[in-house]
């Protein structure tokens, strides 16, 4: 679930699926979701022509699939998406016989994406992270003092210090889907709960902070964290992790520190799948395998600062990367993370609607 | 009548059935459907191959069921009540803008006009969504306008502009000011200048005669402008999307929710063709108003 | 005959003791370098009807636009009944213009158009009523009134801009080639229909034209202009009679000219214009000639004779052959090469049905006329 910048933007610009020939792969995936490097050693390795397009929202890239005929043979949903679209029947099994790389997989990552995929026959992980905070230190313990609540829910869902750290700068991510479950932690409800009643008991104290919600947007945060714009963020991890990185990098004195909360943080996957349509089944296969090689996959997180699915590439990765609590969670916390798994159509609909509402007040 | 002239008279028919009547049926019998986990995401499809009772049953699956959802939720009419309200004010807006631009452009010297023509289409030469994007540069709190309007001493803090409704109104008039300015710049254009000299002959002041004579010879041209300005403004989606802030309550917005994070294909469709029904209200006056003029 | 006596012309002109409502004194206007109007001086009089005419760029419109209040003098002053119009604004002027594109409101109905002035003029609703409805009684517009200036002929909307411009009441009226858009048959009825109505309304009217005809027509007095100067001021007949300029002969009528110089001067004179031919005899009319000047001799073509003999009763005969014959139907006009070389045109009647095919091209014709028939030019 990487940035999901400005969904128009892939609208109206979006790559048109280009029609299959032999010997060509054509790959959908996220934008800025790997290292560019491996595309020319797949090229090479497998003498397959690859075309490698990008999105930028889940919704676009299911848009595409479910109208059929995309032309893509290896796509990148994320897990909650993935489930409705399996059931769909968007996608084609996939034949392990042809994916020998497949046993470094991580059981730890397997068992919770079998929530959306069950008997992982239509997936296999790519990366994954963690919706949580994002705070520039200083600022935050200036307005509510040292023993500030970084690593918690109370941070953002508490009024009275929403109220305060209004005056520098709250940004929502823009998606109801990752602060929704947040909500019903807190709630101590289900966070994977689809009853509308429930769903509905978020309504209450998610209208009590949005007047201290400078913005809700999906992608705007990492900037406006890294330049001390704002100094609360309920982002996901690894935009919120290359925030810090900029703001190290500008040297401007913002110091940023990513925190899944305490109270339990979502954990989301963004797989890989071959639609039932592809073109080139046995390409994509290739593909799936050549990203499933330990050394590739660490290149892939080592580049995008994420975690992934891969047990066997763990060995290659850097110290910055699997030794961050923040990306690689420890044991204990892992447990305290939860998944969620995707609304039926009629519950969907009210958690837009419950969501509409928030943003606008309608 | 010969077969050449039927054929002139069928090509824009032809045209007009190819481009618009075929979508929007195929649009109105999605907003007739239900949805469904599926290929593609609603039901029932059409099915040839089943005979007269597929086709009895295709029919027999399509209802109104979307279109009275749309009544029973508050949001549709609030957001098409809230996009005319957007429109409407971003029209009087642009036509503010523009009918200056137009007036001088119709005063400049005639060797002067078409360079003038020139600059006013020349920003389409570029994608409009990369010029909406531009505004983010100028509009936010650290932008190009808060650094001058900071520089020049007139505020003391950044003002926050992107995200807000102001922003959307800048979107739309930038946007649009091109489509208000042609059609009054063509109507004041062809005004004969001696028109105004008889008006001042007969005892108006320069601005008496621009009320009595130059605006309401314009007025054509304004409602053109008007109409092209408005009809495009209400179902604006990219502008709101990218300069608005998400109090900005605008349909192009709710369709996109519906038809994207709802997946909701029916109900995304039925508020299309109701915002097609209320745009064919101002077209067809539109259409009365060029054929008094013609 | 005569039962009644004849009215006392009209000529204030003459008259020093009148008061001109026009007086243009000393009046220069430029457009950068270019002099449109240059150090002009006229009078015009209450209830004159006064043509300004001359070719496109003579400077009669600049004139005219001055008067209207489009154009201020850049050297001299306009005076209009005592008081120096300059400071006026056009719509404070008691001055209305018609236009020669007339100008008409397209928006408005002609009731509307003829209303226009009144209504800004701040009239009560029926005193506006009551003059739109003699404007239109005056211009026989009644059953137009209502329509759109689209909707109506040519003519009908030349009478609308007219009666627009008068609806004010204007002291004085500016006509800028009126008739210039109407065809030629409705010219000349709309002429007539303008004496008319300039008469009834006792309005002074200034008309520009490059039309002779029409001015000579119309107009009491001519001001015939050329490159920014009035050439001559008076009334049509002594403008067509006695030019006081080649240029003015030549822009008002057929004219031929002979150049020659002056041989003899006494009451009479005579003009050598060639050797070995005999001297034009002509009286001067006045003007000051001295024996051995250069002059030209402008004779008009229906002052000339054409015949197989000279004419016995006319001073002057010329010997020539035909060289073009223009058949108007009402006359013929002759291009005759005379044998000392000069092309003069000369007029004839063609009062008997077959009198045209009495000569025809390569005749040898001789041309008479009298010692009146022509004028003697310095310039």
């Amino acid at each position: 679930m990487k940035k999901a910048m400005l969904p128009l933007a892939a609208v109206l610009l979006g790559g048109t699926a280009a029609m299959a020939t032999e010997g060509t792969v054509h790959v959908y995936n996220w934008s800025d979701y790997i290292d560019e490097s491996l595309l020319a050693k797949f090229e090479e390795e497998t003498g397959l022509e690859l075309v490698y397009d990008v999105f930028d929202s889940n919704e676009l890239l299911e848009t595409k699939l479910l109208a059929g005929g995309s032309g893509y043979d290896v796509v990148v949903p994320t897990g909650t998406f993935l489930e409705r679209q399996i059931q769909a029947g968007v996608f084609r099994e996939l034949d392990f016989g042809q994916l020998p790389n497949s046993e470094n997989l991580w059981d730890v990552v397997k068992e919770r994406t079998e929530k959306y995929d069950p008997g992982n026959a239509y997936s296999v992980n790519y990366m994954w992270g963690t919706t949580g905070l994002g705070v520039n230190m200083a600022k935050v313990q200036e307005v509510l003092g040292e023993d500030a609540p970084i690593d918690s829910l109370d941070l953002v869902f508490k009024p009275e210090k929403m109220e305060k750290l209004a005056s520098c700068g709250v940004h929502f991510l823009d998606a109801p889907t990752e602060i929704i479950p947040a909500a019903l932690r807190y709630l101590g409800e289900d966070p994977d709960s689809h009853d509308p009643d429930v769903i509905g008991k978020t309504e209450d104290l998610l209208m009590s902070v949005r007047p201290y919600v400078t913005k809700f947007h999906s992608s705007e945060y990492i900037n406006a964290l890294a330049n001390g714009e704002i100094c609360v963020a309920f982002g996901w991890s690894g935009d919120i992790l290359q925030a810090r990185d900029r703001a190290a990098e500008a040297d401007n004195g913002v110091e940023i520190t990513y925190n899944a909360p305490k109270e339990g943080a979502l954990m989301w996957f963004d797989q890989m799948a071959i639609p039932a349509d592809a073109p080139n089944p046995e390409g994509a296969l290739a593909f799936l395998n050549f990203i499933m090689d330990p050394q590739n996959m660490a290149a892939a997180s080592n580049y995008v600062y994420y975690a992934n699915g891969n047990k066997a590439s763990q060995e290659f990765l850097n110290e910055d990367v699997i030794g961050d609590p923040a990306i690689y969670p420890s044991e204990e916390t892992l447990e305290n993370l939860y998944t969620v798994t995707a609304y039926e159509p009629k519950v969907q609909r009210v958690v837009t609607r419950l969501w509409t509402k928030v943003k606008s007040g309608t | 009548m010969n077969p050449r002239r039927l054929v002139l008279i069928a090509a824009p028919y032809a045209w007009l059935l190819a481009l618009f009547m075929v979508p929007f049926l195929i649009v109105l019998k999605i907003s007739l459907s239900d949805t469904a986990v599926a290929i593609p995401p609603y039901a029932p499809t059409f099915d040839l191959s089943a005979g007269w009772a597929g086709i009895r049953e295709f029919f027999g699956g399509l209802d109104f069921e979307n279109f009275i959802w749309l009544t029973e939720d508050d949001l549709y009419w609030k957001s098409y009540l809230s996009s005319m309200k957007i429109a409407a004010v971003a029209t009087f807006l642009t036509l503010l803008a523009g009918y200056p631009v137009a007036y001088a452009m119709s005063r400049a010297k005639p060797e002067w006009r078409p360079t003038l023509m020139m600059l006013i289409i020349l920003p389409f030469w570029s994608s409009a969504l990369i010029r909406v994007y531009a505004w983010i540069g100028i509009l936010q709190s650290e932008g190009y306008l808060n650094q001058l309007l900071l520089w020049s001493g007139v505020i003391d803090t950044p003002l926050s502009i992107l995200n807000t409704q102001v922003a959307v109104y800048i979107g739309i008039v930038y946007t649009y000011l091109p489509f208000m300015i042609l059609p009054i710049y063509a109507s004041l254009e062809k005004m004969d200048e001696s028109l105004l000299e008889a008006a001042e002959d007969l005892g108006c002041t320069r601005i008496t005669a621009f009320w009595r004579v130059t605006f309401p010879l314009s007025k054509p041209g304004i409602i053109a402008g008007c109409f092209l300005v408005f009809i495009p403004s209400l179902g604006e989606f990219v502008i709101p999307s990218i300069l608005g802030g998400s109090q900005t309550l605008m349909i192009g917005k709710v369709l996109w929710e519906e038809f994207f994070s709802n997946r909701d294909w029916p109900v995304a469709s039925a508020v299309a063709v109701v915002l097609l029904l209320i745009l064919v209200i101002p077209i067809v006056l539109f259409q009365r108003n060029e054929e008094r003029n013609a | 005959m005569e039962s009644k006596p004849a009215p006392a012309p009209f000529a204030p002109w003459e008259d020093a003791a009148a008061h001109p409502l026009i007086r243009f004194e000393g009046v220069t206007k430029r457009f950068g370098d270019f002099t449109a109007v240059s150090d002009l001086n006229l009078k015009i009089y209450p209830r004159e009807f006064f043509a300004l005419l001359g070719p496109s760029g003579c400077g009669k419109t600049t004139l005219m636009r001055m008067l209207a209040g489009f154009e201020t003098p850049t050297e001299g002053t306009i005076w209009l009944d005592g008081q120096n119009i300059a400071p006026v604004p056009p719509n404070k002027r008691p001055v209305n213009m018609m236009f020669q594109s007339y100008a008409l409101f397209p928006h408005l109905s002609v009731w509307d158009n003829i209303a226009f002035g009144l209504r800004r003029a701040g009239k009560d609703k029926e005193t506006v009523r009551a003059r739109v409805e003699e404007m239109l009684r005056l211009t026989r517009l009644d059953q137009f009134a209502r329509r759109k200036p689209h909707q109506i002929s040519g003519g009908q909307r030349q009478r609308v801009a007219l009666a627009r411009s008068l609806a004010l009441g204007p002291k004085l009226l500016l006509l800028d080639e009126p008739l210039g858009a109407l065809d030629k048959k409705l010219r000349q009825d709309t002429q007539f229909e303008l004496m008319d109505i300039q008469e009834k309304t006792g309005t002074t009217f200034v008309i520009v034209t490059h039309d002779q005809e029409e001015a000579m027509t119309v107009a009491s007095r001519v001001a015939v202009m050329d490159a920014g100067r009035l050439c001559q001021v008076d009334t049509p007949q002594h403008i067509y009679e006695t030019p006081n300029s080649r240029y003015v002969a030549d822009f008002i009528g057929e004219v031929s000219i002979i150049e020659g110089r002056v041989a003899a001067l006494g009451e009479e004179a005579e003009i050598a214009y060639a050797e070995g031919a005999r001297p034009i005899v002509t009286r001067t009319g006045g003007a000051a000639l001295e024996p051995g000047q250069s002059v030209f001799y402008a004779i008009r073509p229906e002052k000339i004779w054409v015949g197989a003999a000279p004419h016995p009763d006319r001073i002057n005969s010329v010997e020539g052959t035909i060289v073009d014959i223009g058949y108007l139907g009402d006359v013929s006009t002759y291009h005759v090469r005379l044998d000392t070389g000069q092309m003069v045109k000369a007029l004839m009647t063609n009062a008997e049905r077959y009198a045209a095919s009495r000569f025809t091209w390569n005749d040898r014709v001789w041309l008479s006329w009298s010692r009146h028939a022509g004028v003697v030019l310095a310039s």
